[in-house]
C-alpha cells in the first residue's frame, strides 16, 4: 500500500494550514519592514529642509558643482548647506562642514574650517567665501596655503 | 557628522606643514584668489617659506601663470625681508620679485640689498637682475659697498658679475647732484659724476673732482685713475690748473 494513502486527512489539513500562516506571517513581515525604512529614511532628522541638496554655479570658464548631505532653506534664496559641503570644478574642490548658498546671486560664504585643493596646491582657512560667479574666492582667517 | 569633519579639518591644518621641494605660505588674515586676473592677495603677517628663500611681509600679491602653485611674481608691501639660501638678504618697504627673469626691486626708506660681500642701500629704490648683474640705486642715501670699495651718490647704476660666492662690480656709473664718493683701500675720490669699467681697470671722474691719497690732495675738473696701477691723471678744463696740495708729516 502507498504511503501517501497512510496519511491522515485530518493531518494533512493541519499541517497545510500551518504552511499557509507561515507563507503569511512572512509576506507580511516583509512588507512591514519596508515600510519601517521608509519611515526611517523620512525620519532620519526633521530639522532638515533637503536631503543630498546639488546646486551648480556656471561662470564663463567653468561650472561649480556644489553638494552637500543636509540643507535648510533660510530664505527664497539662500539655503544653509550642512555636512560634506562640497564645491568641486575641474580645477579644485573646497570641502566644509556649513556653507550659505545663495542661488540668486551664485555666492557661498563659509565660517567653518575649510579645506581647498586644486593642482599642487592645498589650503586650509576658517572660512571662506565664493563670489563672482566663482571669480573670486576668498579664504578668511588664519590660512596656511603649501605649493608643490 | 559635523564634529568628525571639524576634527578631521582641524588635524590636517595642524598636520599641514612644508616637505622638502615645497613652499608655505602662512597668514593671519587670509587669502584672495581671483582666478580671472591670475593673482592672489595674501593678508597680513604674511611668511613665505621654501627650500630657496624666505620672505616676510604685511602683505603680498602673488601672480600666476596657470594655477596658484605657479607663481611668476610676488610684490610684497610693509616690513618686508628676503633671505635666499644663495646668501641674499633683502629688506624694504616695498619689494617687487618677478620669478621668471629674476628681477628684483626694493622700494622705500631704508632700503637693503646684500649678496654675499655686496651690499646696497639706499632711500627710495634698489633694482637688481640676478641673471644679467645689472643693477640701479636710487635715491637719498644710495650707497653700493664691497670689501674692496665704498661709493656713495643719488644715482648709481652698473653690473656685477658673480664668481662663487664673491660679487664683482664690473661696469658703473655714479652719478649726484651736489657730491659722489668712492673710496677704495688706497684712494678717496669726490666728483659729479664717475664711470668705471673693469676691462680696462679705469675709474674717470667729471667735474668739481676731488681725489685723497695718503696726505695728498689733488682738485680739477677730471681725473682718470688706473685700478691697477692706482696711478692717476688730473685734468681742469677751465682754467687749465690742477690744484694740488701736500700735506706736512709729523715724520
Amino acid at each position: 500500500m502507498n504511503n501517501f494513502l497512510k496519511i491522515n486527512k485530518k493531518t494533512l489539513l493541519i499541517l497545510l494550514f500551518f504552511l499557509s500562516v507561515i507563507f503569511l506571517v512572512t509576506v507580511l513581515f516583509k512588507q512591514f519592514n519596508i515600510t519601517s525604512i521608509d519611515e526611517s529614511i523620512l525620519s532620519i532628522d526633521p530639522k532638515f529642509d533637503i536631503i543630498k541638496p546639488s546646486f551648480t554655479i556656471n561662470n564663463e570658464k567653468e561650472k561649480i558643482s556644489v553638494s552637500a548631505s543636509n540643507g535648510n532653506f533660510l530664505n527664497n534664496n539662500k539655503i544653509l548647506l550642512k555636512n560634506n559641503v562640497f564645491f568641486k570644478s575641474s580645477s579644485f574642490t573646497i570641502l566644509s562642514d556649513e556653507v550659505t548658498f545663495d542661488k540668486k546671486n551664485q555666492t557661498a560664504v563659509s565660517e567653518s574650517s575649510s579645506k581647498f585643493k586644486s593642482e599642487g596646491t592645498e589650503i586650509i582657512s576658517e572660512g571662506f567665501s565664493i563670489s563672482e560667479n566663482g571669480d573670486i574666492i576668498l579664504f578668511n582667517g588664519k590660512t596656511s596655503l603649501i605649493l608643490k | 557628522m559635523k564634529y568628525i569633519i571639524t576634527i578631521l579639518l582641524f588635524f590636517s591644518f595642524q598636520t599641514i606643514g612644508r616637505e622638502s621641494g615645497q613652499t608655505e605660505i602662512t597668514t593671519d588674515d587670509g587669502i584672495e584668489v581671483f582666478n580671472k586676473e591670475k593673482y592672489y592677495l595674501l593678508k597680513t603677517n604674511v611668511k613665505i617659506i621654501s627650500d630657496e628663500y624666505e620672505l616676510n611681509a604685511d602683505l603680498v600679491k602673488a601672480y600666476f601663470k596657470k594655477d596658484l602653485y605657479d607663481i611668476t611674481r610676488i610684490f610684497s608691501d610693509g616690513n618686508v625681508t628676503l633671505k635666499s639660501s644663495k646668501g641674499i638678504k633683502a629688506s624694504g618697504e616695498k619689494i617687487d620679485f618677478n620669478l621668471i627673469n629674476e628681477d628684483l626691486q626694493i622700494f622705500g626708506k631704508n632700503s637693503l640689498f646684500i649678496n654675499n660681500e655686496l651690499n646696497m642701500t639706499s632711500d627710495k629704490e634698489i633694482k637688481i637682475n640676478n641673471t644679467t648683474g645689472n643693477f640701479k640705486i636710487n635715491g637719498p642715501n644710495s650707497r653700493l659697498k664691497t670689501n674692496k670699495i665704498d661709493i656713495t651718490g643719488y644715482l648709481i647704476e652698473g653690473k656685477f658679475t658673480q664668481l662663487a660666492n664673491v660679487s664683482e662690480v664690473e661696469l658703473l656709473n655714479v652719478e649726484d647732484e651736489t657730491q659722489i664718493n668712492i673710496k677704495t683701500e688706497t684712494l678717496d675720490m669726490y666728483a659729479i659724476r664717475a664711470e668705471y669699467d673693469k676691462k680696462n681697470n679705469i675709474i674717470e671722474l667729471f667735474d668739481n673732482v676731488k681725489i685723497l691719497r695718503d696726505n695728498e690732495s689733488i682738485s680739477g675738473n677730471y681725473a682718470k685713475i688706473n685700478t691697477l696701477t692706482e696711478s692717476y691723471k688730473v685734468t681742469s678744463k677751465e682754467s687749465g690748473r690742477v690744484k694740488v696740495l701736500l700735506n706736512k708729516t709729523d715724520e
